[in-house]
């Protein structure tokens, strides 16, 4: 070791306490208008309830996501605020008890499991080994066990690292991360089709599962990037996160916002000129009434903003920017998935009152409440992980 | 597994020593400097010799007609559409590294940059020839380009095959720009060391008056940057057209929306491996391997191996997909594909593809280099049938179970596409002999100690 070692500045702070009680406030909110949207509108609620799990899989399996990419690849730039991206994924423990209130309403969103449907579908007959009840609710039980038991064994590595600064626990996660990596690809892609793909049982598009994944790592990264400005402005993360690391977020963020829209415009184009009957009626669903509208609205808000928002290359290093555009990207990613999932519920025009407010509350509620609880009683800098000092010295 | 765990808290340096910037530029240079031995034109005579095969082939069917290729009815789109698939795709990889590894800022791709963009240029320019021979009379192929003419006679907008025209002219153009701004630094350097007049006189003029300002250097590394910003949609945006070429058509194997990112994965595999194998042999030979290590080539290989599992999850998907569609002719493309009468050609596919990349899991594989060698020449024997597959087992069993037929490509085919390995091989021989290979000043960079450390103040 040269001469020059430094001592990492940090000493545990906890979160303001106000996170907590925002994020209560918030859930109470939430929680009280998703019973009351039960009690008026179960149907309605039901989708919502699709879109809220969906959301918060995207948040919290993203953020699983850019752990285990960084153990894969060997990053060091990300490493100072990796224990963000590590809490952030404990969204995924609560995922199961946000689909529960799904299975009790399935006959009412996915067409497929009325069987005198299907029994006069011979298409969806054909389906019927893939899509049927137990099945669906193994795969389901099997995704939400995966991702578990990756996010126990890698937090929990990380954690242990704090104390002992071994070595051979970053080894170890790469490891893990390296086995994580092919298994998260295909469960992302198959609990896509069965939450969101199916509920138009006779659409199918080989691309679907990267389109829900390039939507999943935005607005991960979005809730992460949000996350690390401000925790650092409030100077409760390590010294010496700076302009360099905002940089790296904000174009990573850029890049992934292009490669959303690139996944987007090859899954329309190609359906669109074929012009294939069995494809097109999902993208004429979302261009019909009032929908045509929501489309246009929805490839602004998702595309067109944030592109010109983080193009330039001040902007990509503006904590005040960074933090606007993440706070956009998670509501646009919110707008993404009730594009998708609405259609089916009302396919004549686009609705949206205190049901769709409750839930989109309810979720961020969630977000926040987890994340303060997972704060506490830990680090939120891996200060054990090696690569630390290195991270900390980053320079574009 | 009883090997150490390495030290995570140290940065790894790219190059391995501490070479002198002397040394650097005498042996990058020296290839220019020094007269090609016995063994380089033995190379040269066997790679034009395949690329005289490929042309006698070619005027025979320039005279002759494309009768002597294998194309027939149903399948319109034999190996000249293959090998044009290919080609462009193995043009893929040096722009992926010269400008998005650029953006990335992974500094390991210095030492290869270079080399690489050389090879995507000759390989679009292999790839270029296959279209414009393709349509029959390549007299004609002034009108891929929309002119006014006397005949009133435009291009088809709508078709992807012209915004194939567009995207890889553009795409070529602006690869050779990025390469040439590369050079001028060191066609500097090579003008201020060379002792011989007409050199001097050539360097002179191809540097641009480059003297290594500090106010050249800013805007050098401006421009190199907003170029890198082109080029990387540029990359991405040809193979996403080659793809649409197939998969806007509505035959089955052919539409599918996965296309255009799979299509793009393939191609930088294909053409990591090309760059993978071809290194191989410039390090040994040119006495590189400090410069491009085996660390280098093993981070090559985790490319490989991961393009190499996304084409995987790409064939799975469409599979699984033509299954759950529930549409009769998808499924039976897929499993004709498998089990029809190409099956051959799609089992060499998967394996090459797919299984045998899987073996640069195990870290010693990914750093031995007869085995890495071989397994990167087996990807882009699986790419290779990859295009093959896609093109013409699905025109081979079209909708119209009467019209069905099968292909097989004839000597002219074949003499072709050694022609086509002959003309690539052939300017890249050339290339070693006639510039530097390596970027001199992009390694100079990477030399340890060559840059500001905020660590010893």
């Amino acid at each position: 070791m040269s001469s020059s070692e430094k001592v990492i500045e940090y000493s545990r702070k906890d979160l303001p306490s106000v996170v907590g009680k925002l994020g209560i406030v918030l859930f109470v909110i939430g929680m009280i208008l998703a019973v009351l949207a039960y009690m008026s509108d179960p149907v309605r609620s039901a989708f919502n309830n699709v879109i809220l799990l969906e959301f918060l899989t995207s948040v919290g399996l993203g953020a699983l996501f850019f752990v285990a990419l960084e153990h894969l690849v060997g990053a060091v730039w990300s490493t100072p605020f990796r224990r963000i991206f590590e809490i952030l994924s404990a969204v995924l423990l609560i995922l199961p008890l946000v689909a529960l209130p799904i299975f009790f309403h399935v006959h009412d969103i996915f067409h497929w499991t009325h069987t005198d449907v299907v029994a006069v579908d011979e298409i969806l007959q054909q389906k019927s080994p893939y899509l049927n009840m137990t099945f669906f609710t193994i795969r389901i039980i099997v995704y939400f066990a995966i991702w578990i038991i990756f996010y126990w064994l890698l937090i929990r590595n990380s954690k242990k690292q704090d104390k002992t600064k071994d070595q051979k626990i970053t080894r170890i996660n790469a490891r893990i991360s390296a086995v994580f990596m092919p298994i998260f690809a295909f469960t992302i892609t198959f609990s896509s089709i069965d939450w969101l793909m199916s509920l138009e049982p006779h659409w199918f598009s080989t691309i679907f599962g990267v389109y829900y994944f390039s939507g999943t790592v935005v607005v991960s990264l979005a809730v992460g990037t949000l996350l690390v400005i401000w925790l650092n402005e409030k100077g409760l993360l390590v010294k010496g996160i700076k302009k360099d690391h905002y940089y790296s977020l904000g174009a990573l963020l850029f890049a992934f916002i292009n490669f959303w829209a690139y996944i987007a415009f090859s899954q329309y184009l190609l359906i669109w000129y074929a012009n294939l009957p069995e494809e097109t009626f999902w993208f004429i669903q979302k261009w019909e009434g009032s929908w045509m509208i929501f489309s246009i609205i929805f490839l602004i808000v998702h595309f067109g903003v944030p592109y010109f928002g983080l193009l330039s290359q001040p902007s990509k290093m503006d904590p005040k920017r960074l933090k606007f555009m993440s706070a956009w990207l998670i509501f646009a990613h919110i707008m993404d998935l009730y594009w998708i999932v609405m259609p089916t519920f009302s396919p004549d025009s686009f609705v949206f009152g205190w049901i769709e407010i409750g839930f989109i509350i309810l979720g961020i509620g969630i977000v926040m409440v987890v994340f303060y609880f997972k704060a506490r009683n830990t680090n939120l800098v891996a200060i054990g992980d090696p690569k630390l000092q290195r991270g900390i010295d980053f320079r574009l | 597994m009883s090997s150490s765990v390495p030290d995570y808290s140290k940065n790894v340096s790219v190059i391995e020593g501490k070479p002198s910037l002397r040394s650097i530029d005498d042996l990058i240079s020296k290839p220019l400097d020094t007269k090609p031995d016995k063994k380089y034109y033995i190379a040269l005579a066997v790679t034009t010799t395949m690329l005289m095969i490929g042309a006698i082939a070619l005027l025979a069917s320039f005279y002759y007609g494309t009768g002597l290729w294998g194309n027939n009815n149903p399948v319109g789109w034999g190996f000249p559409i293959v090998n044009f698939v290919f080609w462009v795709g193995i043009g893929h990889a040096g722009t992926l590294i010269s400008a998005i590894l650029f953006l990335l800022r992974q500094k390991w791709r210095n030492g290869i940059a270079r080399f690489a963009e050389g090879m995507t240029i000759f390989a679009v320019m292999t790839a270029g020839i296959f279209p414009a021979i393709h349509v029959g009379r390549p007299w004609l192929d002034g009108y891929l380009f929309p002119y006014p003419n006397q005949h009133s006679l435009w291009v088809n907008f709508n078709s992807p095959l012209l915004w194939d025209v567009f995207a890889v002219s553009t795409y070529f153009t602006v690869s050779f720009i990025f390469w040439y701004v590369g050079l001028i630094p060191d066609f500097a350097i090579l003008r201020d060391r060379t002792k011989s007049k007409i050199k001097k006189t050539i360097y002179s003029i191809t540097s641009l008056g480059w003297r290594g300002s500090n106010r050249h250097w800013q805007h050098y590394e401006m421009v190199y940057l907003v170029l890198a910003g082109f080029a990387t949609p540029l990359v991405l945006s040809v193979h996403t057209i080659v793809s649409f070429d197939f998969a806007v058509a509505i035959l089955p194997g052919w539409h599918s929306t996965i296309f255009p990112p799979y299509f793009v994965a393939g191609a930088v595999f294909s053409g990591f491996a090309m760059v993978q194998n071809v290194l191989i042999f410039i390090r040994k030979i040119f006495n590189y391997e400090h410069i491009i290590t085996i660390d280098t080539l093993e981070k090559m290989n985790k490319v490989i191996l991961l393009t190499g599992s996304l084409v995987g999850y790409a064939y799975a998907m469409e599979f699984f997909i033509a299954w759950y569609s529930g549409v009769q002719i998808e499924q039976f493309t897929f499993v004709n594909r498998a089990f029809g009468p190409y099956a051959w050609a799609y089992w060499i596919m998967v394996s090459c593809n797919v299984l045998f990349p899987q073996l640069f899991w195990i870290k010693k594989i990914r750093r031995t280099i007869p085995l890495m060698f071989i397994i990167a020449v087996l990807v882009n024997v699986g790419m290779w049938f990859e295009r093959y597959v896609i093109t013409v087992s699905s025109l081979a069993r079209d909708y119209l179970p009467s019209s069905w037929a099968y292909f097989t490509p004839t000597l002219t085919d074949l003499s072709i596409l050694l022609g086509s390995f002959g003309f690539f091989f052939t300017f890249l021989l050339l290339f070693t002999k006639t510039l530097p290979v390596v970027s001199i000043v992009e390694v100079k960079a990477v030399v340890e100690g060559s840059q500001p450390s905020h660590k010893d103040h």
